[in-house]
C-alpha cells in the first residue's frame, strides 16, 4: 500500500481527527450528514464542513443514548449517528446540517430538536434542515433553490461568502472530483488496478478531510495504483443500502472478486460531474445547487427512470456480476430490488442478492452462496472465451 | 352488559349502510360500469377528488377491504415470492401487492380495475416506488406531490392550526404545497372533464368545518361523561366514513347525527360499557384484522378503550378558519397530515393533552413492524405520557397483517399490563 494510500484510508478510519483538529486551530467546523449538502458553501463560508460518519468503532458498540429514543426501525447508520451526537462527541460543531434527503435523516433532525427541547442533552450542536426535495420538477427545483438560499443565509453568519469564496471552494471541490474520477478510472475495464476495499475507503475520505489536501493524495494513490498487478477475479458491482464501511468488501473479496463500483454515494457515487464556473455569485450559487440536485443519489429521487439511470449505464459499461445488499434494517431499496434484478436478467449479467448485516460478519450459507456466485461468474467467462 | 360485538349506536348502523351503498355504487360505476376514478393515499387532498367528481379509492381504505377479506397473507406470500423482501412496508403495499402478485382476481369484488391516475405524498421513502410500480403495472399516470419538512415546531399546535394556520405551517411549505395541488387539479379536471371552482372549494372546506365541530362536541362529551357513551370500534366507524368523504352534505349531516346520539346518551347517562373502570387509549394506526381486541378487556377488567385518534384528531387537524385562500388552506391541511401523529414534538405534546383530557388510565401503543414511518416518534410518546402518569405499553404489530399476529398471547400480555401496571397507579 502507498503511502499515500495509507494517509487517506486512516483518515476514512479516524473521521473526526481531522475536524477536531481544524477546531483546536479555530477553524469553525459545520457537521452534515449526508452527500447532498453543498461541501462548497460551507466551504465558502470559511468553515470546515465534515460527515458525520459514523465512526467505524460503532459498528461493534452498543447504542445505548439511541436505544431509548430511536426506535429499532430505524438503519444501524441513523442509530449510530444519534447516538454519537447526544454523547457530545460532536458538541464543538458551529451546526449540524441535515437534508431532508431520507425520511430518517428527517426524523433524526426531529428527534434532535425535540432532545434539545426537553433539555435532556446540554451536549447538543445547534441543527439545522436543509429541506432539499428529490423530485424532479420544476416546483421541487425552486425550492430547493429558496431552500439553497436559506442555508447561505445561515453561513453568512458564520462567515463572508461572496463570487471568489465561492469560486475557490468550487476550485478545491472540483480538483477532489477530478482526483475521484481518475480512482474510477483505475477501476473500470478488464483489468482493475486497485481493490474496491481500498477504493471505497479512498473514496469515503472525501468527507473527512481538506480537500485540497485530499485530491493531492487521491491523485498520488493513482500514480502508484497504475503500475500495481492487475486484479483478475469477477469484476462485481454492489447495489444496495449506502455502505458506510467496507466489511462486504472484504467479504467479497475473500472469495477473489473484485469490487469496480458501487451504486451510493459512499463509493463510487461520490463522484459526478465538475461545477461548471460562473460569473457572479447568483450563478455560481445556482451551479452549486444544480450538481446537488440533479447528480447527487438519494433514496427520494424521483421518477423511478432518473433514478435507475446510473446503474444502468454501469452495469452496461462492464461488469461481471451485481451483488444486491439488503441487510436486514433495509426498508426502501428491497422495492427497487425485482425491477433491477429483471434489467439484469434481460441483459445476461448474473446477481445475487445477500440479506445478512455485513458488518456483523457473514454467515456459513451466505459465504456459500457468494462462492456458488463466483463460481457461475467463473464459468460463463470461460466459456465467452471460448 | 351490552355484548362486546353489538353496534350499540343508531348512527353507526347509519354509516355502515351509506358506506354498504357508496361501495355499490362505487362497484356499479366504476368496477362494472368502467367509469374513470383514481387509487389516491390517505392523506392526499381528497376533497379535491369529490370536488371534481372522481371517484377515489384510498390505499390504505382497500387494504382495509383486503385484510378483512381475510387475503393479506395470500397477496404478502404472493408479493415475498416475487422478490420484494419481508421487511418492506406493509401497510401501504397491501393494495399494491393485490394488483400486481398472485391472482388480483382473487381480489375483493374482483380487483381493482385499471384506475385513471394515481397520487400520492412522499412522505416516506417508499412511497415513490410503491405508487410507480402500481402505476407501471396498470399503465396509468401517476401525480405525485413532494412532501418539505417542518421546521416551525411550536409544540402546542393545536392551539395555533384553526386560526394561525398560515404561520404554523410555515409560507414556503404553503407555497410548495399549494403548486403542487395546482397540478393535481388539472390533472382531475381532465379526467372529469370538469372545471375546477374556487368559490367551491370554499364551500366544501366550510362543511369539512362543521363537520369537524360536530366531531368536535362528540370528543367533549367523551371527555366529560363519567363513563364513555361510546366505544373506540363505533367511533371509528362513525368518523371515519365521514372522513373518507369529508365535506359532503351526507358527511356533515352523518356527523351531526353521530353527535344529537352520543349527547343524548350522556344526557340520559347511557355508558358503552356500564361496567367501566378504566380508561384506555390507543396509540397508532387501528388494528384492522382483529378489531373485537378494543373489547376484549371489558368483561375481565372493566377496561374500555375510549380513545383514538380517529375521532380526536380530526378537530384539531383538520379545522381551518380563514378561507379566503381556500386552496392554500387545503394546502396547509395536506402538507401537515401524520407530520402531528408521528413527529414530536407535536406527537407526544397532543397525545399527552388528549389522555389528560380523556382522564386516560394507561395506554397501548401500536408500533407498526411493517409500517416504519408510522413506527416513529412512539418512544417519544411513551415517555411523554409515562412523565405524564399514564402507564404505557408499547406493542409490536402490523395493522393489516395477521401472519404473526398472536391474538390469545397478544390480549394476555395487554391483560398483564392492566393488572399489573395500570389498575395500581
Amino acid at each position: 500500500m502507498s503511502g499515500a494510500i495509507e494517509k487517506l484510508v486512516w483518515h476514512y478510519q479516524h473521521r473526526s481527527a481531522e475536524a477536531l483538529a481544524q477546531h483546536k486551530a479555530g477553524v469553525p467546523v459545520v457537521g452534515l450528514t449526508s452527500n447532498t449538502v453543498p461541501w462548497e458553501l460551507i466551504r465558502a463560508a470559511g468553515c470546515f464542513p465534515v460527515l458525520i460518519g459514523p465512526d467505524l468503532a460503532v459498528l461493534d458498540k452498543a447504542t445505548p443514548f439511541a436505544d431509548r429514543f430511536v426506535e429499532p426501525v430505524f438503519d444501524s447508520r441513523i442509530r449510530a449517528i444519534f447516538s454519537d451526537v447526544l454523547s457530545g462527541a460532536w458538541s464543538f460543531l458551529q451546526v449540524l446540517i441535515i437534508p431532508r434527503t431520507s425520511e430518517p435523516e428527517h426524523k433524526l433532525y426531529l428527534y434532535l430538536r425535540e432532545i434539545a427541547r426537553q433539555k435532556l442533552s446540554h451536549k447538543l450542536p445547534g441543527v439545522y434542515l436543509y429541506d432539499l426535495l428529490h423530485t424532479r420538477s420544476p416546483i421541487s427545483r425552486k425550492y430547493g433553490i429558496d431552500r439553497t438560499k436559506d442555508l447561505m443565509r445561515l453561513l453568512k453568519g458564520t462567515g463572508t461568502m461572496d463570487w471568489k469564496s465561492l469560486s475557490n471552494a468550487v476550485k478545491e471541490s472540483n480538483s477532489a472530483r477530478a482526483a475521484l474520477r481518475r480512482l474510477q478510472d483505475l477501476r473500470r475495464g478488464i483489468t482493475p488496478r486497485i481493490s474496491g476495499s481500498d477504493a471505497h475507503a479512498i473514496t469515503g475520505a472525501l468527507y473527512f478531510m481538506d480537500r485540497v489536501e485530499y485530491a493531492k493524495l487521491v491523485n498520488e494513490a493513482c500514480h502508484s495504483a497504475k503500475s500495481a498487478k492487475p486484479l483478475r477475479g469477477p469484476r462485481l458491482l454492489i447495489k444496495g443500502i449506502p455502505l458506510h464501511h467496507a466489511r462486504l468488501h472484504y467479504a467479497l473479496e475473500a472469495h477473489d472478486a473484485v469490487v469496480v463500483a458501487e451504486d451510493d454515494w459512499w463509493g463510487s457515487r461520490a463522484v459526478h460531474a465538475n461545477i461548471a464556473p460562473a460569473r457572479g455569485a447568483a450563478s455560481l450559487v445556482r451551479a452549486i445547487f444544480e450538481n446537488y440536485y440533479l447528480r447527487a443519489p438519494s433514496p427520494r429521487v424521483s421518477p423511478i427512470a432518473v433514478a435507475d439511470r446510473w446503474f444502468q449505464i454501469e452495469v452496461r459499461r462492464g461488469v461481471d456480476g451485481v451483488v444486491f445488499y439488503l441487510p436486514p434494517d433495509d426498508d426502501v431499496y428491497g422495492w427497487d430490488y425485482p425491477r433491477q434484478r429483471d434489467y439484469l436478467y434481460a441483459h445476461g449479467i448474473p446477481s445475487l442478492l445477500i440479506r445478512e448485516d455485513a458488518s456483523r460478519g457473514l454467515s456459513g450459507d451466505t459465504n456459500a452462496q457468494l462462492q456458488g456466485f463466483m463460481e457461475q461468474i467463473r464459468r460463463s467467462r470461460n466459456a465467452s472465451r471460448l | 352488559m351490552p355484548r362486546a360485538s353489538e353496534k350499540q349506536l343508531e348512527s353507526t348502523r347509519a354509516s355502515l349502510e351509506h358506506q354498504k351503498a357508496w361501495f355499490a355504487e362505487l362497484r356499479r360505476n366504476v368496477f362494472d360500469g368502467k367509469k374513470p376514478y383514481a387509487i389516491a393515499q390517505a392523506d392526499m387532498p381528497l376533497e379535491l377528488f369529490e370536488l371534481l367528481g372522481v371517484p377515489v379509492v384510498s390505499n390504505q381504505w382497500w387494504a382495509a377491504i383486503v385484510s378483512a377479506k381475510r387475503l393479506s397473507g395470500y397477496y404478502f406470500d404472493s408479493l415475498n415470492a416475487a422478490g420484494y423482501h419481508e421487511g418492506l412496508c406493509r401497510y401501504c403495499s397491501l393494495s399494491l401487492a393485490s394488483s400486481i402478485s398472485g391472482d388480483p382476481a382473487k381480489g375483493p369484488w374482483g380487483g381493482l380495475p385499471k384506475p385513471a391516475l394515481l397520487a400520492a405524498r412522499l412522505t416516506c421513502d417508499c412511497i415513490q416506488r410503491i405508487f410507480e410500480t402500481w402505476a407501471a403495472s396498470f399503465g396509468a399516470e401517476f401525480i405525485a406531490l413532494d412532501s418539505p419538512g417542518a421546521t416551525h415546531l411550536p409544540p402546542r399546535w393545536w392551539e395555533l392550526s384553526r386560526d394561525r394556520w398560515r404561520e404554523l405551517y410555515e409560507p414556503h411549505r404553503l407555497d410548495l404545497m399549494a403548486a403542487q395541488i395546482r397540478v393535481l387539479i388539472r390533472a382531475l379536471e381532465k379526467v372529469s372533464r370538469r372545471k375546477f371552482s374556487q368559490a367551491r372549494l370554499r364551500s366544501l372546506m366550510e362543511r369539512v368545518n362543521r363537520q369537524e365541530e360536530y366531531f368536535e362536541e362528540v370528543r367533549d362529551l367523551i371527555c366529560s361523561a363519567a363513563k364513555t357513551p361510546v366505544r373506540m370500534n363505533e367511533q371509528v366507524i362513525n368518523v371515519m366514513n365521514a372522513q373518507w368523504h369529508r365535506g359532503t352534505e351526507w358527511a356533515v349531516s352523518h356527523a351531526r347525527a353521530f353527535r344529537n346520539e352520543v349527547r343524548h346518551r350522556v344526557g340520559r347517562g347511557i355508558a358503552a360499557y356500564p361496567g367501566e373502570k378504566l380508561r384506555l387509549m390507543w396509540v397508532g394506526a387501528g388494528l384492522w384484522h382483529d378489531t373485537d381486541f378494543y373489547t376484549a378487556f371489558e368483561e375481565s377488567l372493566g377496561a374500555v378503550f375510549v380513545w383514538s385518534m380517529y375521532l380526536a384528531f380530526g378537530p384539531d387537524g383538520y379545522i381551518r378558519y380563514g378561507l379566503d385562500d381556500p386552496l392554500r388552506a387545503l394546502a396547509s391541511r395536506v402538507v401537515s397530515m401524520n407530520e402531528q401523529l408521528h413527529n414530536p414534538p407535536w406527537a407526544n405534546e397532543w397525545i399527552v393533552e388528549q389522555a389528560k383530557r380523556h382522564r386516560i388510565d394507561g395506554a397501548v401503543i401500536l408500533v407498526p413492524e411493517g409500517s416504519r414511518p408510522s413506527a416513529t416518534g412512539t418512544l417519544f410518546i411513551k415517555h411523554a405520557l409515562e412523565n405524564a402518569g399514564v402507564p404505557a405499553l408499547e406493542i409490536w404489530a402490523d395493522m393489516v397483517d395477521s401472519r404473526r399476529w398472536d391474538a390469545t398471547s397478544m390480549r394476555q400480555r395487554v391483560a398483564t399490563f392492566i393488572e399489573t401496571r395500570v389498575q395500581r397507579s
